[in-house]
């Protein structure tokens, strides 16, 4: 697609090409302060934390940890016991013998047993083929026997034959394993009926391909049919399915098969609906699933009271009441034998007291729960504290986000545990938890490299600016430079000079200013002054002043010197090209040096001042017109006056007049003129200006300057030398 | 700065108050610039009452010869009245009772 120009539609040029948009793209993801970032990780990080389990296992081994962790540091209680073991164990191999025993010991323990009325017995052993020890089957291993001691033992029942008996007699339940990858026995086999509620539950039920079951005189003697499979994630049993699928099959668990069997209930009720299996039912029990039809086991620590030796049943130790309405389990616990399981609250459990525990958990109500709203409410909780970070991270201080964080996580831990211990509910606080860290992490990362780059564009702005101001103070000194040199120098200006003393100063306020002054002969007896004030300071004052001054001296020069005309002409030079709209105040005169004729004339500014000499006072010489600009067409006329030798004018501008101190007081003209009435005695033009120029400063006493300052004064020697 | 506005018998009077000086002179001339504006021949006369202005420097002053000059073109007129002593000691000083009338009281202003 080629780019064009939204005006006119024509084309762009590469130049106009928006190659900005990846980096407006990258500059969004970043900007605001790293939330656009992350939002988009908040949501990978929900993505993964709803994806199905098993599906993505990043998260599965550490939400497996969180729930061990739980039973580990707070294992259930017992409360009831409704499940005996009789184990056949290490002291029981030690008294009888190895394993496997002749089958038909297993049938006297088994009615040892019903003898004390068990309210069911179940077989954790499963015996596919026969026993080798049956009489018959000795009469072939034994070599050397004599004829009719074999028929004789041939006409002997099995030890299968009898084990079978006891197990009919005593309506024993017998065991199958699920098999998974075998092609064999994949057949239903015996096992009681279930009915189906709401959808078909096979498609959801844990599945093996087959299973190993007893031989077939054993399995059809039993009184129920149950499956000893539990689920084996990493090495540890945590679940159990309570009723699984092989091949086409229902089977439920071993344990709730002898509930069944117990409670006389024919036939097993499984609840089904769209999310999976619900429940397992018999009669009035109806215990909850998780979706597969399994079940979180509640552990409780491993407990030795729940077992009683095979060998002490054998041997008539064991009270059979004991046995009275008991689910009694017969299965192996001798080490050797190594049916052991690790399970959340122990490294090693016999086989046998998983199942147990699991008959303990459906007949107290006390199985853990993952019901489906816990992952939504982790899912939520991570939203919303993702949200607050999102918004807080950049806004708060590192000490205080990070706060936040740990009040958060602390919250998950609560409120994970206390499901636990209140509800038996399995909430994992361990996803949400990383989640936040890590989007906490990525949020203070952006921040802090985003603070970076803002102090490093700041910097850079300082620099620049301290670059600029240092160019343009070094233009400004250039340009003082250039204007205090414009002006002449009293001292130097007329070196052999007897007949006149001059004193001149000037001090802008900034770097360059809008007072001025001037003096120069304009023929061997005439010499022109000027001093004046722009209507402006700085830069455009100065360069006001600049033009003002070479107007005056070129019209002084032209006009030998008669003030009027060049004020006049001065005027409208000036007023011609002023569009800035300024004006300048302007004090001009001419002193015949011979005679002491003085001409003057006044364009608004300070009037001089005559000193005081010998009887006559401090004299103010007034007259004259408005500032030069003011008005274009006005005709200044020119005052005279004849100076006395040794008379003294002091010319200054309103820099002095209202020069200002820290407490906003004005100098005045009051003050001037005490200054100036004190100074007739003085001998030299510069005497009275640095008396002057000294007075105003230790008025100001250091208060930062508002305006342009110049003084100037003129002081007639006489005719000559002579004069004096 | 604040412009206190009056029309009185064919005449605008504004009152301005405080210092007009290097800091506010801008704005004072912001706010007259509209009235000079309507200072032109055939219209109401304008009238500035400085009654209550404390001081005006040079950069004030050319405000005022600004405005005077707009009105003078335009063939209006503008006039100043009522200066306290130290104003009208700059106005005496600076001459710019040449650029401008400038009168001793409001009701002088207003009868001339």
């Amino acid at each position: 697609m080629a780019w064009r120009s939204p005006s006119d539609g024509a084309p762009l040029s590469d130049a106009e090409r928006p190659h900005w948009s990846e980096r407006r793209w990258l500059r969004a993801l970043r900007g605001a302060r790293g939330r656009p970032l992350g939002f988009v990780l908040l949501a990978l990080l929900l993505l993964l934390l709803l994806v199905p389990e098993g599906w993505l296992s990043l998260l599965g081994p550490l939400r497996l940890a969180t729930f061990d962790a739980y039973q580990y540091q707070a294992p259930r209680a017992r409360r009831s016991a409704p499940a005996l073991i009789v184990a056949i164990d290490d002291a029981s191999l030690r008294h009888h013998g190895q394993w496997p025993w002749p089958r038909t010991w297993l049938a006297a323990l088994v009615a040892r047993v019903a003898e004390g009325q068990p309210a069911a017995i179940a077989l954790d052993i499963v015996m596919p083929e026969p026993d080798r020890l049956s009489p018959g089957r000795l009469a072939d291993l034994i070599t050397g026997l004599a004829p009719d001691a074999s028929a004789g033992l041939r006409r002997l029942p099995s030890n299968d034959a009898v084990l079978a008996h006891a197990i009919r007699s005593h309506r024993v339940i017998v065991p199958m394993a699920g098999l998974d990858g075998e092609s064999q026995g994949a057949v239903a086999g015996r096992r009681a009926p279930v009915r189906v509620f709401g959808t078909d539950p096979l498609p959801f039920l844990r599945r093996f391909d087959g299973a190993l079951r007893n031989l077939d005189e054993i399995d059809a003697a039993g009184g129920g049919h149950g499956l000893l499979s539990v689920d084996i994630e990493r090495g540890v049993v945590r679940r159990a399915p309570l009723m699984a699928a092989i091949g086409p099959s229902l089977v439920p668990a071993l344990a709730i098969e002898m509930l069944r069997v117990a409670a006389g209930v024919p036939a097993f009720a499984v609840r089904a609906g769209p999310g999976g299996v619900e429940s397992v039912g018999i009669g009035d029990l109806l215990v909850p699933t998780e979706a597969d039809g399994s079940v979180w086991i509640h552990y409780s620590p491993h407990d030795p009271s729940r077992f009683v030796s095979a060998a002490d049943v054998l041997a008539g130790r064991v009270p059979l009441q004991q046995f009275e309405r008991k689910l009694v389990l017969v299965g192996v616990t001798a080490v050797g034998l190594s049916d052991h399981q690790a399970t959340p609250v122990a490294d090693r459990m016999p086989g046998v007291e998983i199942h147990a525990q699991l008959l303990e958990d459906i007949f107290d109500g006390s199985l853990l729960a993952r019901p489906r709203w816990v992952g939504r409410t982790e899912a939520a909780l991570l939203a919303a504290g993702g949200l607050l970070l999102i918004l807080a991270v950049p806004r708060f201080s590192a000490r205080r986000s990070a706060g936040l964080l740990v009040a958060l996580i602390v919250a998950l831990i609560a409120l994970g545990s206390l499901l636990y211990s209140k509800a038996g509910i399995l909430f994992d606080w361990s996803a949400p938890a990383l989640s936040v860290a890590i989007l906490y992490t990525a949020m203070l990362m952006v921040t802090l490299v985003e603070g970076e780059s803002q102090r490093r564009a700041l910097r850079l702005e300082i620099a620049r600016q301290r670059e600029a101001a240092a160019r343009l103070a070094g233009e400004l000194e250039a340009a003082r430079r250039i204007q205090l040199g414009s002006l002449p120098r009293a001292a130097e200006a007329f070196p052999n000079e007897a007949r006149f003393d001059l004193y001149a100063f000037l001090d802008p306020a900034r770097e360059v200013g809008g007072d001025l002054y001037d003096f120069f002969l304009v023929d061997a007896d005439h010499l022109f002054f000027l001093i004046g004030d722009v209507s402006g300071k700085g830069l455009p004052g100065s360069l006001f002043m600049t033009v003002s001054k070479a107007l005056c001296k070129g019209a002084a020069l032209r006009q030998g010197g008669r003030v009027a005309p060049v004020l006049v002409e001065a005027n409208a030079e000036l007023s011609r090209d002023n569009a800035e709209g300024l004006f300048v105040t302007v004090l001009a005169g001419t002193l015949n040096v011979s005679t002491g004729e003085l001409e003057y004339c006044n364009a608004g500014h300070e009037p001089p001042h005559l000193l005081p000499r010998r009887e006559r006072p401090l004299r103010s010489l007034d007259g004259g017109g408005p500032p030069l600009c003011a008005l274009d067409d006005f005709e200044y006329a020119a005052t005279s006056l004849r100076l006395a030798p040794g008379d003294t004018l002091c010319l200054v501008t309103d820099g002095v007049t209202e020069a200002m101190n820290d407490s906003g007081k004005l100098y005045g003209r009051t003050r001037l003129a005490t200054v100036l009435s004190r100074l007739g005695d003085a001998t030299s033009a510069s005497q009275v200006g640095e008396a002057l120029r000294s007075d105003v400063e230790s008025f100001v006493a250091g208060a930062e300057r508002a305006d342009d300052m110049a003084i100037l004064v003129l002081r007639w020697i006489g005719p000559s030398a002579s004069g004096r | 700065m604040d412009l206190v506005q009056k029309r009185i018998a064919g005449t605008i009077v504004l009152s301005p108050s405080g210092r007009i000086d290097h800091a506010t002179a801008e704005e004072f001339k912001a706010s007259l610039a509209p009235h000079v504006a309507r200072c032109a021949a055939g219209q109401d006369r304008l009238v500035l009452d400085f009654t209550a202005i404390e001081y005006i420097s040079s950069a004030g002053l050319r405000v005022l010869m600004l405005a005077a000059k707009q009105a003078k073109a335009q063939g209006g007129a503008l006039a100043v009245a009522a200066l306290q002593p130290i104003v009208r000691e700059i106005f005496e000083i600076s001459r710019f009772t040449l650029v401008m009338k400038v009168f001793t009281t409001l009701d002088e202003a207003l009868a001339g």
